[in-house]
């Protein structure tokens, strides 16, 4: 560490938003925008407009968003390429020439607070002479996110000066705040602005339970004018949460498209596959030669879904940071799977033996593994974070991989014999997913899932269980109990599994993946009606 | 990670584009190009908004740069005026466009000043709020120079303004606008004064800071305004009846609640008119020989002059007195032992009707609430209780009420104002701290000392500049076509008068002449400036109309809008970033501009005009060279009207006769001017010192915020709760119109009432509907408008950036309504919908919330554009396009509300289109 990093290493840089004071006058919007030279439709710091309640029972306001450069950032670790740090001094920030645009800090991020710009894109629709003058190619096809003004802190420091304190050290939105809302200062310093200003009594984090530890606390109360108080159920009802114009309301990521998805369908499929295979081998269903075919068919099926998350990436000449953050990323980690796969499959295919074998489907495990870290760590969508995300993950590969090798046996004479041991695989499997998604979906809104999400999950439902679970299981047992000469029905049963796996997948990632809405669990008391601030005779202190 | 450059500054300039303002600004110029707006924080300590400018400002760089502004002296080509027409526009040289308006102005001086029916040929429209003399440079020395010109052609002024709060305000507390003592307030009623929106970064700052100090903040109005979101408690009040709840509140104090226990009563006798005996006629009992009002002593049982050493003056009671009435129109009543009563006892009597109860029915507010809020203003009123300021000892009453547009004028704005004034008389709040004080004078002169302008009357009151009503006083020749002088004695004769009349009948007597009127005549030629009134007007379609047929307009226009659709001359002034003016700052302003200091700023060129464009300054002096009005001009200037005299007795800094001079050199002189007048010659700065430093000051004393220890030192009472002067002008005014047959006005002759009655005002707009030969219940909702801070004023509906972030706030993208009324109509969130009131029609997105009331719809600012790049493809709805212009919709004062009932359907001609 140098000087100035050890400098900072002592110091936790937050900041504090008055909820009585913000007006959502957007000066701090703007103020950032200029700052931060940031384009068309960009806004790092945001503040919302919120209703409370409903009439004759309302409260308004004005909830300051942004980056809350969390003391535990789940954009850190999540990040394939170390773009995105953590200095010692909380500061979360990105490295514009290592980021690959890949989305995933931005689907991790619980506060929305990061974004895409995938092209340069100009207010006017042309570029005036301004724009080209603070035009920055470096931060197109990456993630953006407020910075908390990083230079302006590292230059104030550098000069002596106390950030949240002199100007000239202190980020562009609180310089400009025109209500004294938002402070920003140190809050390992017990007598600096932030920390005289906040206490656990007077302020809340956003999203606390999360447990990112966000550096943002929200004042909440003003004892002797307007208190505070816990938030009610029927502050934000469920109807309210149906809006998409409510701006608590997270919308549906835009990060991760079919292309996304793709990688996981046909990678989960593929280890399903390969996984399964082998396992039918080891149970003399298929022969070496048969597991080795299907060995290369997975290994094509899995590179097709890579290419589609390639496609995915914004800045896919930098492909290969993916490989710089194994200690924590597991893209990352996929990645570097994937470096083992390919050879393994090589020599796998030139001289298959029982170790290769064992060593692919280890590898085939692992990327399958990877896959079912890789959604559930998307911290900031709810339908991905749910306990039960990395076990659907696996089971669906499985149950498709048993789809598949049932399928592949009425299509291929040298899969015949592998049939009964799919089915009953595929059974069983059928019956696990059956199981997990019944659960996931019972407990989504417990799990945070909100209404719009769990109608997208909801529209699936049926189909999913008809196709996806009842078909496979009904198929299969019938194949193997009433039709064993009807390669058709195990056929059909594995086209469910595969159906059914694709449908949830691209439900889950492209349709019912609601970002984290916002949300405080402390708010003003004032408004109208039950919400109104209480009475007050006497004088105020 | 900003590019490398090879020049950097930051210049130092104002925003004023809204009449909250100043506030100071750096603008950070690359290589020639204004890249970035960022506060002036060197001013940080004296501002009151402590530097930082809101919103508004940072659009600056973009209204700079908007590729849609117009890029040269353009002339009209098609003869044919109107919205369908293609004006083809084409591109002239400044020297083609200078002369076809000096010829214009020349054949004008040729013909005569004014026209046959006495009207100027000339007429001038700016944009409201004063704020356009911060930008138009000498412009105003070109008006001096030419003489009479017609400054009344409105631009929504009157509807949009606080008319009745101009008015009343400058007559009872020479408060042209009031605000609370924000650093002292502890507790504000706050009807619908939407200040967190429109009190510009200084309001909002000591609004904020007062929250933070504890101020409570109760907010009556239809909607959950910004402002309202920010008060303790909002109470939804049924629209247009908010002088109802205040009567009741008054009510609750006076006659409910012991008011000799809780009114500042040593005020009410000593400070106010409360004590003035009323006649049987309704005018102040007088003692004969010195014609003063009588006060009733208690002490010895005896009528005395007002400024006698009167021991106990009565409030309450009746006396009989002897003494002479003094009526309208010299007329007089010796009254011999009659039975008289305190003005205080009368207005007792008065208020006996309004009780919370009653309030309950007329405003949908519960009893119990206006019992409540009437008890906490007068707990908070601290009454007796002193602070010192400065050094010196003044009452401290720490309770506020707030009037917003459209419950601060048009039919109701008098009685709201007069219960909200009356309110603050009660307790003594009034014009010390913590209480309402006005913030400046536009009726009263001198313009820039308020204090001055308070000079006691014969009665024991402020003096008022009315518009003379008696028989040898009146004129039946208005002045200008809007008829201020001759239909509103309250306002006043001053410069800034024209602008406070009717400012919307010029644009209704064009389409239908009134009976027994100067004819009205069109204009020869209007000139535009910062203006857009086929937008910004009540019913702006129509008056879009009007402006077609004016036969010369020159706008001068940033980027094309519906106003300069109808241009025969287009200029293209260099605008805010570019060009050079010197402004005062500090004392008291609009808004919340409370300063402890006072002086001069810059507004100076961050760079070179983008476009083809010439600075205001140079265009006025080109003006007066070509017409020949050069020394004429020159000499305005030098007696001060680019704001500070360039001559008097200790310098002289004075342009001499007919040289024309460059911009640079004009605001050199001014420069000068002010800095030694500032420094009283100690600190002489050229004009290079303000382009370097931004800014002059020295300190204002914060005593001078209140006026009330100026009238204690004169003797002057403030003249409630009895209108005797109202009361006299309204008769006298009724005589005179009717002497030359004017009846029109009848209708709003009925205000002059020395105690305001309270009418359904609500009904006003129900019969309109009727009116027009409609059915009421057609149209079930109130529409009402509400401040932005975003675009208020700020002529920058045509910056996608602005329009980016005012997103942010709800009901930027549509019409507001309630969410439950819109589901039972089947109005989803984002749908379109149709607006329509009796006369008009307007469309937008639905934006469904839960703060507004079930029988109201909202739409947010001004827009509806047809012709202004950007903003035209906005779709957004606007009120003015449903309002109308009709004198049964007009107050005493001339001036309206932006209320209209409409209704509400699906709009089928449209997909949807927003979210």
């Amino acid at each position: 560490m140098n000087d100035q990093s050890s400098k900072r290493g002592d110091k936790r840089f937050g900041m504090v938003i008055d909820l009585n004071s913000c007006v959502g006058c957007q000066t701090c919007t703007i103020a950032c925008k200029h700052a931060n030279d940031t384009p068309p439709g960009v806004q790092w710091r945001r503040v919302i407009d919120v209703e409370l309640g409903t009439f004759p029972n309302v409260e308004r306001l004005f909830m300051v968003t942004g980056c809350q450069h969390c003391a535990e950032p789940s954009c850190v670790p999540v990040c394939p390429t170390g773009a995105t740090k953590q200095r010692a001094d909380g500061l979360v920030t990105m490295d514009y020439d290592l980021c690959i645009g890949c989305g995933y800090c931005a689907v991790a991020c619980p506060y929305q607070a990061r974004t895409i710009a995938h092209e340069q894109n100009w207010y006017y629709g042309q570029p005036t002479a301004q724009e080209t003058q603070v035009a920055h190619d470096d931060r197109i096809g990456v993630a953006n996110k407020c910075t908390f003004c990083i230079d302006k802190v590292d230059s104030g420091l550098a000069a002596g000066l106390t950030p949240g304190v002199d100007p000239d050290a202190t980020p562009a939105c609180a310089n400009a705040c025109i209500a004294t809302a938002i402070h920003f200062g140190d809050f390992n310093d017990p007598d600096s602005n932030v920390s005289q200003l906040s206490n656990e009594d007077n302020s809340v984090q956003m999203h606390a339970e999360l447990g990112n530890d966000p550096q943002v606390k929200y004042l909440y109360g003003l004892p002797n004018s307007m208190p505070g108080r816990e938030r009610t159920a029927d502050d934000v009802d469920e109807w309210a949460l149906q809006d998409p114009a409510n701006p608590l309301v997270g919308k549906v990521q835009i990060f991760w498209d079919m292309r996304a998805a793709m990688n996981f369908i046909l990678g989960g499929m593929s280890t399903g596959l390969i996984i399964t295979a082998w396992l039918s081998y080891l149970m003399g269903g298929i022969s070496e030669g048969a597991l080795v075919g299907v060995n290369v068919v997975a290994g094509v099926g899995m590179a097709a879904g890579l290419f589609f998350v390639f496609l995915e990436i914004a800045r896919k000449l930098r492909f290969l940071n993916v490989l710089l953050r194994p200690q924590t990323s597991w893209m990352t980690r996929e990645t570097y799977v994937v470096a083992l796969f390919y050879p393994t499959l090589l020599l796998d295919l030139l001289w298959p033996n029982g170790f290769l074998h064992l060593l692919l489907v280890i590898e085939a495990a692992a990327f399958l593994y990877c896959q079912a870290r890789i959604l559930p760590a998307g911290k900031g969508i709810p339908a991905w974070r749910a306990p039960l995300m990395p076990w659907m993950l696996i089971a669906t590969g499985l149950l498709e991989g048993t789809g598949l090798l049932a399928i592949s046996a009425t299509l291929h004479p040298a899969m015949h014999s592998g049939a009964p041991l799919a089915a009953g695989m595929g059974g069983a499997l059928a019956v696990i997913n059956a199981i997990l998604w019944r659960n996931y979906i019972s407990n989504a809104a417990r799990n945070g899932i909100g209404p719009l999400a769990r109608g997208a999950l909801g529209a699936i439902n049926l189909p999913l269980r008809l196709i996806g679970h009842a078909l496979p299981l009904l198929g299969f047992a019938a194949f193997l109990g009433l039709w064993p000469t009807q390669p058709l029905v195990s056929t059909l049963a594995g086209l469910g599994a595969v159906v059914g796996g694709i449908m949830w997948k691209v439900t889950v990632i492209t349709k019912a993946s609601h970002q984290q809405g916002f949300n405080l669990s402390k708010v003003p008391q004032r408004g109208s009606g039950t919400r109104a601030a209480p009475a007050r005779m006497g004088t105020a202190a | 990670m900003t590019k490398s450059t090879s020049e950097t500054k930051k210049v130092p300039t104002y925003c004023f584009q809204c009449v909250s303002g100043p506030d100071l600004i750096k603008v950070e110029v690359e290589d020639g190009v204004a890249v970035r707006i960022e506060p002036n924080l060197n001013i940080c300590g004296q501002h009151p908004g402590q530097g930082t400018p809101c919103v508004k400002a940072y659009g600056l760089v973009q209204k700079t740069y908007n590729p849609n502004r117009v890029q040269q002296p353009m002339k009209r080509t098609n003869p044919k005026k109107g919205r369908d027409e293609d004006p083809g526009f084409v591109p002239i040289s400044w020297d083609e466009a200078l002369d076809t308006v000096a010829a214009k102005m020349k054949e004008i001086r040729a013909k005569g000043l004014k026209d046959n029916s006495g009207y100027p040929r000339l007429a001038v429209s700016f944009g409201g709020g004063g704020t356009p003399t911060r930008f138009m440079g000498s412009f105003p020395a070109v008006l001096a120079a030419w003489g009479p010109a017609d400054l009344g052609f409105g631009a929504g002024q009157g509807v949009k303004c606080y008319h009745s709060e101009h008015l009343y305000g400058e007559l009872w507390q020479r408060a042209f606008t009031l605000e609370v003592d924000s650093p002292y307030c502890e507790y504000v009623i706050n009807c619908g004064k939407n200040v967190d929106a429109s009190g510009g970064a200084t309001g909002v700052r000591r609004g904020a800071e007062a929250r933070r100090r504890g101020l409570k903040r109760v907010m009556v109005e239809p909607h959950l305004s910004v402002t309202g979101a920010m008060s303790a408690e909002w109470v939804p009040i049924k629209a247009k009846t908010d002088a109802a709840f205040l009567f009741a509140v008054i009510h609750r104090i006076i006659k409910e609640r012991d008011w000799a226990e809780v009114c500042d009563v040593r005020f009410l006798k000593e400070d106010t008119t409360s004590p003035y005996l009323v006649g049987p006629n309704g005018y102040y009992m007088r003692e004969p020989s010195t014609e003063k009002p009588l006060i009733w002593d208690r002490a010895d049982g005896q009528a005395k002059p007002f400024d006698a050493n009167i021991t106990d003056p009565a409030l309450d009671g009746s006396f009989k007195v002897t003494g002479l009435e003094l009526g309208a129109d010299e007329e007089a009543w010796r009254h011999d032992g009659v039975e008289v009563k305190p003005a205080f006892q009368v207005l007792l009597d008065h208020m006996e009707e309004y009780t919370p109860d009653w309030a309950e029915a007329e405003c949908d507010v519960p009893a119990e609430t206006i019992r409540r809020v009437g008890d906490e203003f007068v707990a908070h009123a601290r009454v007796g209780e002193m602070i010192e300021i400065e050094g010196e000892m003044l009452p401290l009453r720490p309770v506020g009420v707030a009037l917003g547009k459209s419950v601060n004028n048009g039919p109701g704005g008098y009685h709201a104002v007069w219960a909200r004034t009356l309110l603050s008389v009660l307790v003594g709040a009034i014009e010390v701290p913590g209480s309402n004080l006005g913030t400046k004078v536009r009726l009263n002169r001198p313009a820039n000392n308020k204090h001055l302008s308070a000079v006691s009357s014969r009665d024991g009151i402020m003096d008022f500049p009315f518009n003379d009503t008696s028989k040898e006083g009146w004129s039946s020749q208005p002045r200008i076509r809007n008829g201020y002088n001759s239909l509103v004695p309250l306002s006043s004769s001053s410069p800034w008068a024209p602008a406070l009349g009717p400012a919307h009948l010029p644009w209704l007597f064009q389409k239908k002449a009134p009976d027994n009127w100067p004819r009205p005549t069109l204009p020869d030629m209007w000139i535009c400036y910062r203006t857009n009134p086929a937008i910004s007007s009540w019913n702006a379609p129509e008056v879009a109309e009007r402006i077609a047929e004016f036969p010369f307009t020159l706008s001068f226009a940033y980027t094309r809008d519906e106003t300069n659709h109808m241009a025969d001359i287009v200029l293209p002034e260099a605008t805010d970033l570019e060009s050079l003016q010197l402004s005062r700052i500090g004392g008291t302003g609009s808004g919340e501009q409370f300063w402890k200091h006072q002086g001069w700023m810059i507004r100076q060129p961050a760079v070179e005009p983008v476009v083809n464009a010439m600075d205001m300054t140079d265009i006025a002096t080109e003006i007066c060279k070509r017409v020949g009005i050069l020394g004429e001009y020159n000499m305005a200037i030098n007696k001060g009207a680019a704001g500070m005299k360039l001559v008097n007795n200790q310098f002289d800094y004075s342009l001499d006769g007919d040289v024309a001079y460059g911009v640079e050199e004009i605001w050199d002189r001014v420069a000068k001017a002010a800095s030694h007048d500032l420094s009283n010659g100690e600190e002489v700065h050229d004009l290079a010192w303000f382009k370097e430093n931004g800014y002059m000051l020295r300190d204002f004393a914060q005593r001078e915020w209140y006026l009330y220890p100026y009238m204690k030192e004169r003797g002057i009472r403030f003249e409630l709760p009895y209108q005797e002067r109202i009361k006299r002008h309204g008769v006298q005014l009724a005589n005179r119109l009717h002497e030359v047959g004017v009846e029109w006005w009848d209708g709003q002759l009925e205000d002059y009432d020395p105690l305001p009655k309270y009418e359904s005002f609500p009904d006003i707009w129900t019969n309109y509907v009727r009116e027009m030969g409609k059915e009421p219940d057609d149209y079930p909702f109130w529409a009402l408008t509400a401040r932005s801070m975003q675009y208020a004023w700020g002529a920058n509906v045509g910056i996608p950036l602005i329009y980016e972030v005012a997103e942010n706030v709800a009901g930027h993208s549509g019409i507001v309504m309630n969410m439950q009324s819109a589901q039972k109509m089947g109005i989803n969130q984002g749908d379109p919908v149709v607006i329509e009131s009796a006369t008009g029609i307007t469309h937008g997105n639905a934006v469904l919330r839960h703060g507004i009331r079930p029988d109201t719809v909202l739409m947010i600012g001004q827009f509806d554009h047809w012709a202004t790049p950007f903003a035209k493809d906005l779709n957004l709805p606007s009120l003015n396009s449903v309002t109308d212009i009709a004198l049964s919709l007009t107050d005493g004062t001339g001036s309206g509300s932006d209320i209209v009932r409409v209704k509400i359907s699906k709009d089928l001609r449209l997909r949807r289109t927003g979210s």
